[in-house]
């Protein structure tokens, strides 16, 4: 049974498109990154899976639970950090804990939830003097009050300090060891790069990649931007090299030619530029790095991105 | 069912909140004043105060708190967790939005039940003892039909809450509510019998029968109309616009049982309607 799935998921306001078709597996037990920039649709998928907001489309099922009809069962089973960090200012962090403890009929004590996360000598302390890490703090415990078998962090990572960075993936690591589920979304892919097993990136509502981390570090690693400085460069060079297996763009800045390229056809881009007739003077390759890579996934044109990773989006230019 | 744990939440959230203790302060004040001032002065009681007289003086006091402290302690209710964010961790955990409704409605009246039950304890005391005499039943029916119209006007005010996006719009409906239906009603209660007289004006001796239970609409004047029900020997039966008074009409419904029933209805069209809007709203 997967923890989320989810299908042919939709969602429009009016005009504006928040989810696109969205369809997405996230299997028991793994810890899957949720990527994309602000306003891709992460929040709206969340709010979905915990009836917040209801599909315009399509279905999402939570734990083999419809996230709709049956969502009161689904939140038993679920812990949430909600985005923003609110708290009630009025209520302390005891109260906030017990709280969570009676509406899921949960066992724990709340001086041992507080101690988990470090915040036990605010206990009594109303939550509206918290700073952002201790609001955060207490928000993690009490999403893990109960024990859950999936856990949504919605941009975990915002506002926090490195340790507070850091604290968030020792926790979850915590909980995928016990075999429960963590959907982890963010806009920072070095915070879900570090601690996913899996990741998809969302962008203006559709997923335009779902791979391993590893995998997605392998395409970045194949791919590379050419760099050919020439003494003079003509249509016919250009057209040549665009031509050419394993070349995915192909810029002319100048008398340099800009090419984003897989690892093995670096030569073939020289050879091809010599074959036409044009003089190379120099050149250079510049690795795409990972994060090159999740930014040509959430910019510029979809459509190509669905292919397969090119160059970074700002080096397209007149090509 | 787990609205039992909103409102506790929402009690102990709601209860500290200054604004409400401030306004409830001023309230314990007037109730005091006010019922020393029947105790003593013949020109308030009419040169015959009694006990029974006292408790009517004293609900009064109480109608006007419950409708300005119901807006100030409710508005912000639902809307508000909405605006902050909170209803996500609310709605995080297994409650569903009829728990959440359910909890502030509760939760909330609790609140506003400390105040009410203050109030009518130090008036009818005080009031009770100048004047060596205390209406023991009547002061206990009293708080009956205080808690039943403060839980109208706590679901008045969550209902307008839940039905409203944000706290902006929140304070527009339950600030409207209490302008039109409370300050303004004898406005409409004239207007409708100038309406139905041709438009012109006979006085309020020849209004309609059919008007008095549109008088009784504003819930302060249910409240003062439902006491005069269930209390025997009602001092002062006349609640509402135009001061029309059911022993006047000759009808099935020209009886002060009317109060009760729209304090009825109060308690749950509004907090019912409120909900069906907010259980199919996007947070």
């Amino acid at each position: 049974m997967a923890a989320i799935e989810l299908d042919g998921l939709a969602k429009y306001y009016g005009d504006v498109t928040a989810l696109d078709g969205v369809d997405l597996t996230v299997e028991e037990g793994e810890i899957f990154g949720f990527l994309g920039p602000n306003g891709a649709g992460k929040s709206t998928t969340i709010d979905i899976l915990l009836d917040f907001v209801r599909p315009s489309a399509g279905s999402a099922t939570v734990l083999g639970m419809d996230a709709q009809a049956r969502s009161e069962r689904v939140r038993q089973r679920v812990g949430v950090l909600p985005e923003g960090y609110e708290v009630y200012g009025r209520l302390t962090g005891r109260e906030h804990v017990e709280f969570v403890v009676e509406s899921k009929g949960a066992t724990e004590t709340p001086a041992d939830v507080l101690e988990r996360v470090g915040i036990a000598d605010a206990a009594d302390r109303a939550a509206g003097g918290y700073s952002t890490g201790m609001r955060q703090r207490l928000l993690l415990g009490m999403a893990l009050v109960g024990d859950p078998d999936l856990l949504i962090l919605d941009e975990p990572s915002t506002g926090l300090d490195p340790a507070g960075v850091r604290e968030i993936r020792r926790i979850v690591r915590g909980v995928a060891e016990e075999g429960n589920t963590v959907f982890f979304s963010s806009h920072i892919l070095s915070q879900v790069e570090a601690v996913c097993d899996r990741v998809a990136i969302l962008r203006q509502g559709q997923v335009v990649a779902v791979d391993s981390v590893e995998g997605l570090r392998d395409a970045a690693e194949t791919e590379a931007t050419l760099r050919v400085r020439t003494d003079g460069i003509t249509d016919a060079a250009v057209a040549a090299v665009r031509g050419l297996e394993g070349v995915a763009s192909v810029t002319r800045q100048g008398d340099e030619v800009v090419a984003g390229v897989a690892d093995s056809a670096k030569t073939a881009v020289i050879n091809a530029l010599e074959d036409a007739g044009v003089a190379v003077v120099d050149f250079e390759t510049e690795e795409t790095s990972l994060e090159e890579l999740f930014l040509s996934y959430t910019q510029g044109d979809a459509g190509a991105r669905a292919e397969g990773p090119d160059t970074p989006a700002g080096e397209e230019v007149d090509g | 069912m787990t609205w039992v744990a909103v409102a506790r939440k929402d009690f102990r959230d709601a209860v500290r909140s200054r604004a409400l203790w401030a306004l409830s302060a001023v309230f314990l004040l007037m109730a005091g004043g006010i019922s020393v001032a029947y105790a003593t002065v013949d020109e308030i009681s009419g040169g015959a105060p009694s006990a029974a007289g006292l408790v009517f003086f004293v609900a009064g006091v109480i109608g006007t708190f419950v409708s300005l402290a119901a807006i100030l302690a409710c508005y912000r209710a639902v809307a508000g967790e909405r605006d902050s964010g909170t209803i996500k961790v609310l709605l995080s955990l297994p409650h569903s939005r009829a728990d959440v409704v359910l909890g502030k409605l509760f939760g909330r009246t609790a609140v506003l039940a400390l105040p009410v039950v203050g109030t009518l304890v130090l008036g009818v005391l005080l009031g009770g003892a100048l004047m060596g005499d205390v209406d023991v039943l009547a002061t206990l029916l009293l708080a009956v039909v205080a808690l039943l119209f403060t839980l109208a006007y706590v679901g008045i005010m969550v209902g307008l809450s839940a039905a409203a996006a944000t706290t902006t719009r929140a304070a527009t409906y339950t600030i409207g509510f209490f302008v039109v239906v409370e300050l303004f009603w004898d406005v409409v209660v004239f207007g409708i019998a100038f309406a139905a007289n041709g438009f012109s004006f006979r006085g309020v001796t020849d209004f309609p029968a059919w008007l008095y239970p549109v008088t009784q609409v504003p819930p302060s004047s249910s409240f003062v109309t439902s006491l005069s029900a269930v209390i025997p020997d009602a001092p002062t039966a006349a609640g509402g616009a135009g001061g029309m008074s059911p022993a006047q009409i000759d009808a099935f419904f020209a009886t002060p049982w009317v109060g009760v029933v729209a304090l009825a209805v109060w308690a749950v069209a509004p907090v019912g309607l409120g909900y069906l809007r907010f259980q199919r709203a996007d947070l």
